[in-house]
């Protein structure tokens, strides 16, 4: 730590005035000091975070083209119209790709991730080692993932020569703008859901499992004991699933960088790649900023929207626990 | 147990040795096509025929000037032990101060860092640019390094000031009768029981930056000297996409290595996964 706070540390007891120092004092000065502590990260964080959000807000209502040359020019609400009417036909599209990523990634990658968690819940060597192979995908970078699967998808890659050897006609993984689009979402949880299985490996460990064996013992079958004992036990980490697959999922880039590079068109090209691969690089820092804006919006919004809907099942969670 | 009555035990092995499978092909085709040439390739991408297997290409890829194996590792391998020295160096003082002061305005304090948690990084990256280079730190190392660990104090913060609640405060007052200072509590006393924790953000932040591509890209410039992991398999096989020659033994040398770390650590990786999420 670079800082030192002087002032912090409560008096010594050895010191002469020190009883003089009275507690209010003390407090006050505790509350400064701790303020202290949290400076780095705070100016970290907010400088380099919170300030370039409060940034994108201001650049949204601007024309601005990034260069130092020409200050950003007030245009009120102009970014934000050009999003919701697309005179340019391409934001409207890019909309839907990524709600088609968001709301079918967040669906498949968490029931495939719930039910291979219960398939591989109890602890042995096959378990374990099934677990690491579903979730080593994680630790490869996702433009790695989507250059892979291109080598093995693409046109000429791996899986159509094999067709075109077999006498069979090669299936059109990406050069199909619909195919392209689900084999985008494939890939993506392909790489995804083994964090998730994870997460709900550890939640399932908080099953009660004298519960589950009470309600056997009552004779409910399998499907019963799920429905109504390890499901709404689990309520928590589904919130958590919930919104970690949906934040990770609406801000996904590297992959589509890698996989289709957007195309075929702009059939793949979902928000991000939006902003961060057309709008920035056109250098149309306004729009980009107002479409950064909307993003973080909806972001906030479905986290909290899920997080709120969530409430009532977990309050089920906790009843039952 | 749930999973024995909804499903017999042999199918279930079935099931997860399809799946596991499934997950694995494309790492089986990375590895064999890494020493096949083109043309071998194309007629047999599944095969690896021993007598034609070569290291040509791999050693090309390692030789290649758009990513230089050594330096990309060397690169990451900074990026990531710096971002964690300032996002943890900045964290638990900051936690540490806010677990302890239990008056409303550093619980707001603590929803201030939280709510960065929903702010999608790479998508503030557009705006964050333009305040490093007011700052000057535009193209730089240490811009780099400071964006990427702003994005890492929020989580780092929450599990840690998490983390530190539950630590008995009677080891600060203790600590503080026998005249040690703030700063001593909080690195002499405090920072050593937190290693746990410490643990489980340092993986989740490593792979995190080991994995960013779109911050090095943006901030040092395509055309930087310094090229990551990332960055540099871009810069490789992106214009090269078709020419599997290049693509297969570049990826291989870009994941090798992190898929050796994760062999070893394996359990503290997943186990750190699963109490942060467990804790967040």
């Amino acid at each position: 730590m670079p800082r030192k706070a002087t002032a912090s540390s409560t008096s010594p007891p050895g010191e002469v005035d020190a009883p003089r120092i009275t507690t209010a004092w003390r407090n006050r000065f505790g509350t400064i000091a701790n303020g202290l502590l949290t400076l780095p990260a705070l100016v970290v964080y907010a400088g380099l975070l919170v300030v370039p959000v409060g940034f994108a807000v201001y650049y949204s209502f601007t024309e601005y083209n990034g260069f130092p040359s020409s200050p950003p020019q007030w245009i009120g609400l102009h970014n934000y119209e050009r999003i919701f009417q697309d005179p340019a036909g391409d934001l409207h599209s890019s909309l839907w790709v990524t709600a088609v990523i968001a709301v079918a990634g967040t669906v498949i990658v968490n029931a495939a991730a719930l039910g291979l968690a219960l398939l591989l819940r109890r602890t042995t060597r096959f378990n374990t080692f099934a677990r690491l192979v579903m979730f080593y995908p994680r630790v490869l970078s996702a433009l790695i993932v989507g250059f892979l699967w291109q080598a093995i998808l693409g046109p000429q890659g791996a899986v159509n020569n094999l067709m075109e050897r077999a006498g069979q006609s090669t299936l059109p993984f990406l050069a199909d703008p619909e195919w392209a689009l689900v084999t985008l979402v494939g890939v993506i949880v392909w790489a995804q859901f083994g964090v998730q299985l994870i997460l709900y490996l550890a939640g399932l460990q908080a099953v009660s499992a004298e519960l589950q064996e009470s309600a056997r013992i009552d004779g409910a079958s399998g499907v019963q004991v799920f429905r109504h004992v390890t499901w709404p036990a689990l309520a928590p980490t589904v919130t958590v699933t919930l919104v970690t697959t949906v934040l990770s999922l609406l801000k996904v880039y590297d992959v589509v960088l890698g996989l289709t590079n957007g195309g075929p068109g702009d059939a793949t090209q979902n928000w991000a790649y939006e902003i961060l691969a057309v709008t920035f690089a056109k250098n149309d820092i306004g729009l980009a900023s107002a479409q950064a804006v909307l993003l973080v919006l909806v972001a906030g919004i479905l986290s909290f929207t899920i997080i709120a809907l969530r409430r009532r099942a977990e309050a089920g969670a906790e009843a039952i626990g | 147990m749930t999973g024995k009555r909804m499903f017999p035990k042999a199918m279930r092995v079935a099931v997860v040795a399809v799946l596991c499978a499934a997950m694995l092909v494309p790492m089986y085709i990375m590895v064999v096509n890494a020493f096949k040439p083109q043309q071998e390739i194309l007629r047999s991408p599944l095969g690896l025929d021993l007598s034609t297997a070569t290291f040509d290409h791999l050693a090309a890829a390692w030789q290649s000037t758009a990513f230089p194996v050594i330096e990309g590792y060397a690169v990451s391998l900074f990026l990531v032990l710096a971002c964690n020295a300032v996002a943890i160096g900045a964290s638990v003082p900051g936690a540490y101060a806010i677990a302890r002061t239990p008056t409303p305005l550093f619980a707001f304090l603590l929803m201030f860092f939280v709510a960065g948690m929903f702010i999608p990084a790479q998508i503030i990256l557009v705006p964050a640019i333009f305040v490093l280079k007011a700052l000057g730190l535009m193209g730089t190392f240490p811009g780099l390094v400071l964006f990427m660990s702003a994005t890492m104090i929020p989580f780092t913060l929450f599990v840690f000031s998490g983390y530190i609640r539950m630590l008995p405060r009677s080891l600060d007052d203790a600590a503080a009768i026998d005249g040690a200072g703030r700063q001593r509590i909080l690195w002499t006393i405090i920072f050593p029981l937190m290693r746990p924790i410490v643990a489980t953000a340092f993986i989740l932040n490593t792979l995190s930056a080991w994995n960013d591509f779109v911050s090095p890209q943006l901030i040092l410039g395509p055309g930087s000297q310094f090229r990551t992991i990332t960055t540099g398999v871009y810069a490789a096989v992106s214009t090269y996409s078709t020419n599997y020659e290049i693509v297969f033994p570049t990826l291989l040398l870009a994941v090798t290595p992190i898929l050796l770390i994760f062999a070893i650590m394996q359990r503290h990786i997943i186990g750190g996964l699963s109490s942060g999420a467990v804790k967040g």
